[in-house]
């Protein structure tokens, strides 16, 4: 995977995991159901493995953290 | 259909000119001194990657040059009255916490350790095909110990980590082994200006302990911290293995 790939992968996994599963909810009316959340879970699974990617590359870099740039 | 992305405390500032989901353009919708921002759309929005990011996208533009109260993707309503209505009902809510999140950021922090793979690979080579059935409790029995013992050092390390970071942040909060080797996933709300300060502190961690793997990300729209289950507090979420 090239570092670009796992950029976006981290990207939207750190949107996944924040959009779907916190932030207000002020009307009763969520589209989502929790099987759909469930679907999108199955793809965090896969999103996570890029995580430990973009971490082995990482780690041959001096600098200690990496900004992911959240913009799409 | 009106598909709801903030409720912010501006509500005499023009929406973004970003667009919204299925690329609808952003409207105001006020009500007493808070404004929710829109746009309209159809029934179903699936969270497909696009919509997903174009939700975010939405509210890191908004957090350009207001407060946000970021909402849950997902929620929509019927008609612009019922937005109104609902800003009216949670009125005092919205700006208790509006107030708390002004001029603050929210930070994401995950750490990897390397750990846990030896353990688990020595607990299945333990299994045994014929031994004995009380050599086989015997090794189950070891087994959960090790785990236990496994978490408990997890914990301590992991709580050894967050403390100064802690330190920084007006609040914070954190899960434990999301997956074994994901030791601490954190979420830091921190001024805006002590973003460097912050990340400045996860690279001395990061130095000091070469065999973690740590990934600071952000700014991002304080999600994690409007939640109704996490508001307020520092709190630990050991939740059940989705993963």
């Amino acid at each position: 995977m090239n570092s670009l790939a796992t950029r976006r992968e981290v990207t939207l996994l750190e949107v996944l995991d924040r959009v779907i599963d916190k932030g207000v909810v002020l009307w009763g009316e969520l589209t989502l159901s929790v099987a759909d959340v469930d679907l999108v879970y199955v793809g965090v699974k896969l999103l996570l493995s890029s995580i430990e990617t973009a971490e082995k590359m990482r780690r041959h870099a001096v600098a200690a953290t990496w900004e992911v740039d959240s913009r799409p | 259909m009106i598909w709801l992305y903030a409720v912010t405390d501006r509500p005499e500032a023009e929406a973004p000119r970003v667009r919204g989901i299925e690329d609808a353009p952003l409207a105001t919708v006020c009500g007493d001194g808070l404004a929710a921002v829109v746009s309209r759309c159809l029934r179903d929005v699936p969270p497909t990657e696009g919509n997903l990011l174009r939700h975010e996208a939405v509210l890191e533009a908004l957090m350009a040059d207001r407060t946000v109260l970021p909402v849950r993707f997902g929620a929509v309503a019927s008609e612009r009255k019922r937005v109104r209505q609902a800003l009216r009902e949670r009125r005092a809510w919205c700006e208790t916490n509006l107030k708390r999140l002004r001029g603050r950021v929210e930070l994401g922090l995950r750490i990897l350790w390397g750990e846990p793979e030896g353990a688990s690979a020595g607990g299945a080579c333990a299994c045994p095909t014929t031994a004995s059935g009380r050599t086989y409790l015997l090794a189950r029995a070891e087994e959960e110990r090790q785990e236990k013992a496994r978490r408990e050092q997890a914990r301590d390390f992991a709580l050894w980590l967050h403390g100064p970071l802690e330190r920084l942040a007006a609040e914070s909060s954190y899960r434990l082994l999301v997956t074994p080797r994901m030791l601490l996933t954190g979420a830091y709300l921190v001024e805006r200006d002590r973003m460097p300060e912050f990340r400045r502190q996860v690279s001395a961690l990061g130095s000091a302990h070469p065999s973690l793997s740590l990934l600071c990300t952000g700014p991002w729209p304080p999600f994690s911290f409007v939640s109704p289950e996490l508001q307020g507090r520092t709190e630990e979420l050991v939740r059940d293995a989705r993963f």
